[in-house]
């Protein structure tokens, strides 16, 4: 049997996963649900515009309600992957309460991994309340929509088939595991900054420092793809090289723009979400092994 | 038997990062502390104390020179199983109270279950928190702090403890609590490894002492030898009447071979009399 002092043991992982989460939430951050929640019902409040059609009565309403809960929880996941994450590690070296945790038989790996997990845990939870209620919003606003549609096209002498294609499309607007799964590339997209963040704290002195680099890799993550193909396309194989690199410093953040068109109601395949989880993974894997790379040496 | 400490010619030069010149922390500082001792690491400050300490938990690295604590490398994760560590000022995870407080250090030790919890309920009965076990460390003052800092370094029963500074901004009654602790570890037979700037305390508290100057070992030893002046006597009488003392004086100076220095009524220290007036009173 290896012994329990071993680099990734569960156990320990688990223990600093569950104090960095408890340290989260008694610091109130779960209070922004309080601002999602006033958000997406007063977006179920907007008024459903008259139309000449009952194919696009209200159409406008379901896709505002995804796009602003959709749009939030983006927003909320990704500050708290790169605030969180950032804020974490400097205030355990600054206050010594890391001395303690390493000064017991903590590998350097297991801490990283348990701040990391502990964030990510909270994230998950937070955008499954999230998710909860924007199902919920939806759902009722769905049903609104296929009512009056159905009113409607009565009144224009729409036949059964044509009112049951109807509903059909428009059901598809509203919750969905589509939905489902895009709510699940906003975590994984979480998870990639929240690595980020965790390696830029690793040397970083200040928390403002890792936010603020943070946010700029966020946004050069989003447009990296276009600056890879702009800069190095047709350059040959040094090209390809400098490409590569670019997008493993940097994470092409351009893969999980899925999320946008599930907005729109397009389909979300399998094998697009394996494709992102893959990413995900790998940018995970190689984020956390940079970092671990960086806190196994660094001083105290 | 391995020693509790081993710390062989260590040296630590911390290298500014843009340029600038090197600073020998630490210049070939070698102790040996066996098991069971009490022994007190005392200089200035930035002579070297917490960076030897850093060294021998692997919190830094040696530039050059060996750290080992009960044979194991300092730098091996396994080397700290049987470690407790107080640093000095210590801030906890505020969010947690006492008791949660050393169930996570617990569960980091690899406790579990009933055994975890009787230690706990035995730690804070140890360190004088058991009324306020269910608060949070928030609101703990810098006494109860040190002292739960105390605990969370003994949760696992370690055969070693090295105490930072432990009573750094801590009130005389603190101080005289957190002493007693000491006391009681040494009973148990457990090392201690402290580092003070409170003289008295560690002369009241260590076997051996060692003195670091601008990062140099300048002076060890055992501190009953340390503390001796070779030439000088000491006598203290109980009742004497003044007769008697005129009469040694007398023998004294007509032996021809000594000299009297003083004669007087020993004096307590301010922190004796400070607890007298205070501790003893509310009792």
């Amino acid at each position: 049997m290896g012994s329990p002092n071993r680099p990734l043991n569960p156990r320990r992982i688990a223990v600093l996963a569950v104090n960095t989460f408890t340290q989260l939430v008694r610091m109130k951050v779960f209070y922004f649900l309080g601002i999602f929640f006033v958000i997406a019902i007063a977006a179920n409040f907007l008024d459903l515009p008259t139309h000449s059609a009952p194919e696009s009565a209200g159409i406008g309403v379901l896709y505002a309600i995804k796009n602003t809960c959709i749009g939030l929880m983006s927003m909320f996941s990704l500050v708290l992957a790169i605030v969180a994450t950032g804020l974490l590690l400097p205030k355990d070296a600054e206050d010594r309460t890391l001395y303690t945790i390493l000064a017991k038989p903590v590998p350097r790996l297991d801490y990283l991994l348990g701040k990391l997990l502990g964030i990510t845990a909270l994230i998950l939870v937070s955008l499954l309340v999230m998710d909860l209620l924007m199902t919920a919003i939806l759902t009722v606003r769905t049903n609104q929509v296929v009512e009056s549609q159905q009113q409607m096209g009565e009144a224009m002498g729409y036949s059964t088939e044509m009112m049951a294609q109807v509903e059909q499309e428009t059901r598809a607007l509203g919750p969905s595991w589509n939905l489902q799964g895009a709510v699940a590339v906003v975590f994984m997209r979480s998870v990639v900054m929240a690595s980020v963040a965790l390696l830029l704290s690793t040397f970083s002195t200040s928390t403002l420092f890792t936010a603020i680099v943070g946010f700029l890799v966020l946004f050069v993550g989003f447009f990296q793809a276009d600056a890879r193909e702009f800069y190095f396309s047709g350059t040959g194989m040094l090209g390809r090289l400098g490409s590569a690199v670019m997008s493993i410093v940097l994470p092409d953040l351009q893969i999980y723009n899925v999320i946008d068109a599930v907005i729109e109601g397009k389909l979300l395949t399998a094998a697009s979400l394996l494709k992102v989880a893959a990413v995900t993974l790998f940018y995970f894997v190689l984020y956390t092994f940079a970092s671990w790379l960086i806190f196994s040496r660094k001083e105290f | 038997m391995d020693p509790a400490v081993d710390i062989e010619n260590l040296v630590k030069v911390f290298r500014p990062q843009f340029g600038g010149r090197p600073l020998r922390a630490v210049d070939r500082v070698s102790i040996t502390i066996q098991p069971g001792e009490v022994y007190g690491l005392i200089g200035p400050n930035g002579s070297g104390k917490s960076t030897t300490m850093k060294a021998l938990l692997g919190l830094v690295a040696p530039s050059s020179g060996t750290c080992r604590i009960f044979g194991a490398d300092s730098l091996e994760v396994d080397s700290r199983e049987q470690v407790g560590f107080l640093p000095e000022n210590p801030y906890f995870y505020k969010h947690l109270s006492g008791a949660e407080t050393l169930r996570f250090y617990g569960k980091l030790c690899g406790l579990r279950g009933r055994s975890l919890e009787s230690r706990v309920d035995e730690l804070l009965d140890l360190v004088d928190l058991e009324s306020a076990r269910d608060r949070r460390l928030g609101g703990y003052s810098k006494g109860m702090l040190q002292r739960i800092g105390l605990a969370q370094a003994l949760v696992q029963e370690p055969r070693l403890v090295i105490l930072d500074e432990p009573t750094a901004g801590v009130d005389p009654i603190g101080s005289r609590q957190i002493r007693d602790l000491i006391f009681a570890l040494k009973k148990r037979g457990i090392t201690v490894f402290l580092c003070s700037h409170l003289l008295e305390q560690v002369q009241e508290v260590c076997d051996r002492v060692g003195i670091i100057f601008r990062g140099r070992m300048i002076r060890e030893g055992q501190l009953d030898e340390l503390l001796a002046i070779e030439d000088q006597t000491e006598l203290i009488l109980k009742d004497a009447s003044p007769e008697l003392l005129e009469k040694i004086n007398r023998l004294v100076a007509e032996s021809g071979g000594g000299e009297m220095i003083r004669s007087g009524r020993p004096r307590t220290t301010l922190e004796r009399l400070f607890l007298r007036e205070t501790t003893d009173r509310k009792n």
